[in-house]
């Protein structure tokens, strides 16, 4: 089942550019694009989740969040430019969930827009991933294949969700390198390619041989 | 009081005395008086005037210390007319009132600096939050569209949002008013988010993180901090040599928790060492490597951390800057939590 993400926000680039980015990671969306914001448009959408601005025209955030709160708990992310504390402070006590701040790191925004849908919805199972019969067991940190398993590092583990959420594209070591580094892996060129041998190595031990391959000069695909 | 001086203009009077002295005595002479009585009319004479004299010197004396003292112990001196007793003699209340109106307008014309700079430091915040819109609006346009240019353009895009955060803490450290707030967080987490703040400029320029992570938790403000450990880090990058590294850790000493950011750059002089935080102080690194440098960073680093009750040095050795942020871990705020 898909997400459903409504996006409040004014700034029209900013709305068109955030629904590509959620729905580029998987998730349904929508936007509210007459102001002051009506309540029964946002209740007829039924979203999972609100990412909400503070200053928008006709009324502000804080006064929409404060109206959704009275028939919903849907979790709502505050994005806005100000930064005061008093600001934060304001949009937690009225029942938001999370506080980004722009310009946001796309990163922490989807980190932050998952880690609240799987709370509030609480995912059931342990969540895997496949991929040429190939299981990637995320919640255990462990590559399955035919019965046979290994352990993964946790670097080696984000490589391959990495992999295996672009399977069949090409992924540059760049963009791998970046997706590491938001996770807080601050892996180097060199590092990654130690990193790739040794899942290749752990991979073989299992009997997977050739699975993820390399592009010269482009990167790495599986 | 200047006594010497006050003598000399007392000096008129003094003469017009002894002048009618003389008249009176060759008057009461020649009108057959006693040299005896004479003598007697003229010593009283002398002996009021003197006491007239010297008891007006010191009451005048008096009156002006004190004055003095009040205008010493005042914080604003400007106000000293509206504290100081009123006058009673007639040219003093003369100067009083002048000196009213000088700090009169004088109130005014602070006041007036004062809301100006209100205004502004206002207008600066609210422009600040203005720009991150279109900021933000960029950045989301860039990530969507990987690409080449893009990825240049991402790292420019992170120089920008730099200059109007800079902007906007120095408009907040000029100001008097806190506009921090003080909790506990943990310092990796900082270090982590500054990190991400940076993400292209490091990975563009290689360079290479080193983490001793700990869950060590200090009283400070995090975004205050963000931005100073943002400072260390463009610092680093900007002073680099190749294959740049930099390491991050903790270390404790007695009550004090040190948060240590170290590279491997080209180091600061050791003659350059003590005015790195001056304002608009470049050192030989500034000048001569081919970055510009506007000697602002460190400078406004050190204004937050005072502010913040952090302590800032800098350690350099050959080659490669450290720069160490102590905190004083305070027993009265774990006391109170127990």
């Amino acid at each position: 089942m898909k997400y459903r993400i409504l996006i409040i926000e004014d700034d029209v680039v900013i709305q068109t550019q955030l629904r590509n980015l959620l729905a580029g990671n998987g998730y349904e969306t929508e936007a509210i694009n007459d102001f002051p914001v009506s309540m029964e448009q946002l209740k007829s959408f039924q979203p999972h989740l609100i990412l909400l601005d503070i200053k928008l025209p006709g009324s502000d955030g804080f006064s929409v969040c404060s109206q959704i709160r009275t028939f919903s708990d849907v979790p709502i992310i505050f994005v806005t430019s100000c930064n005061t504390d008093m600001d934060e402070l304001n949009s937690i006590m009225l029942g938001g969930d999370a506080f980004v701040t722009k310009p946001y790191n796309t990163a922490i925004l989807l980190a932050k827009t998952a880690s609240l849908l799987k709370r509030a919805y609480s995912v059931n199972g342990q969540e895997t991933l496949s991929c040429h019969g190939i299981t990637l067991h995320l919640e255990s940190g462990k590559i399955e294949y035919a019965d046979r398993q290994t352990d993964l590092t946790k670097t080696e583990l984000k490589t391959l969700y990495y992999l295996f959420k672009h399977a069949g594209t090409i992924c540059t070591r760049a963009d791998i390198v970046e997706y590491l580094w938001d996770n807080r892996l601050y892996v180097d060129d060199n590092t990654l390619s130690v990193n790739i041998n040794r899942i290749r190595d752990k991979l073989s031990a299992i009997g997977v041989n050739d699975f993820i391959k390399t592009k010269h000069r482009q990167g790495y695909i599986i | 009081m200047n006594g010497k001086l006050y003598w000399k203009q007392k000096l008129p009077v003094m003469f017009l005395n002894v002048l009618c002295m003389v008249g009176l005595a060759v008057f009461l002479w020649v009108t057959g008086n006693s040299i005896d009585g004479i003598f007697l009319i003229l010593l009283i004479w002398i002996a009021v005037l003197t006491a007239r004299l010297v008891a007006a010197y010191y009451s005048r004396r008096e009156q002006m210390k004190n004055l003095l003292k009040l205008a010493e112990q005042l914080e604003e001196r400007y106000l000293l007319s509206e504290v100081m007793e009123k006058p009673v003699r007639a040219d003093d209340l003369v100067y009083y009132r002048l000196l009213k109106l000088a700090g009169k307008s004088m109130l005014e014309q602070v006041n007036e600096v004062r809301r100006e700079r209100t205004q502004y430091k206002e207008y600066v915040e609210q422009w600040v939050h203005e720009i991150k819109t279109p900021i933000t609006a960029m950045k989301l346009l860039c990530e969507n569209n990987h690409s080449q240019v893009t990825a240049e353009l991402l790292v420019q895009l992170e120089k920008v949002n730099r200059y109007t955060e800079q902007a906007l803490y120095y408009a907040r450290s000029e100001h008097t008013e806190k506009d921090y707030s003080v909790r506990e967080i943990r310092l990796f987490d900082v270090v982590h988010q500054s990190i991400a703040e940076n993400k292209y400029l490091l990975l563009q320029n290689g360079v290479g993180i080193n983490l001793r992570e700990t869950d060590d938790t200090v009283y400070s403000d995090e975004k205050w901090l963000c931005f100073i450990l943002n400072q260390l880090i463009v610092n680093s990058v900007k002073y680099r040599t190749k294959q740049p590294v930099l390491k991050f850790y903790t270390e404790h000493q007695g009550s004090q928790i040190i948060l240590c950011v170290q590279d491997n750059g080209i180091g600061i002089d050791a003659g350059d060492l003590q005015r790195i935080f001056e304002k608009g102080f470049t050192g030989k690194n500034g000048r001569e490597a081919l970055q510009n440098s506007t000697g602002i960073g460190l400078y406004l680093c050190k204004r937050l951390c005072d502010k913040l009750g952090i302590g800032i040095c800098a350690d350099s050795e050959g080659s490669g800057t450290s720069l160490r942020l102590i905190f004083h871990i305070n027993d009265f705020i774990q006391q109170v939590q127990d």
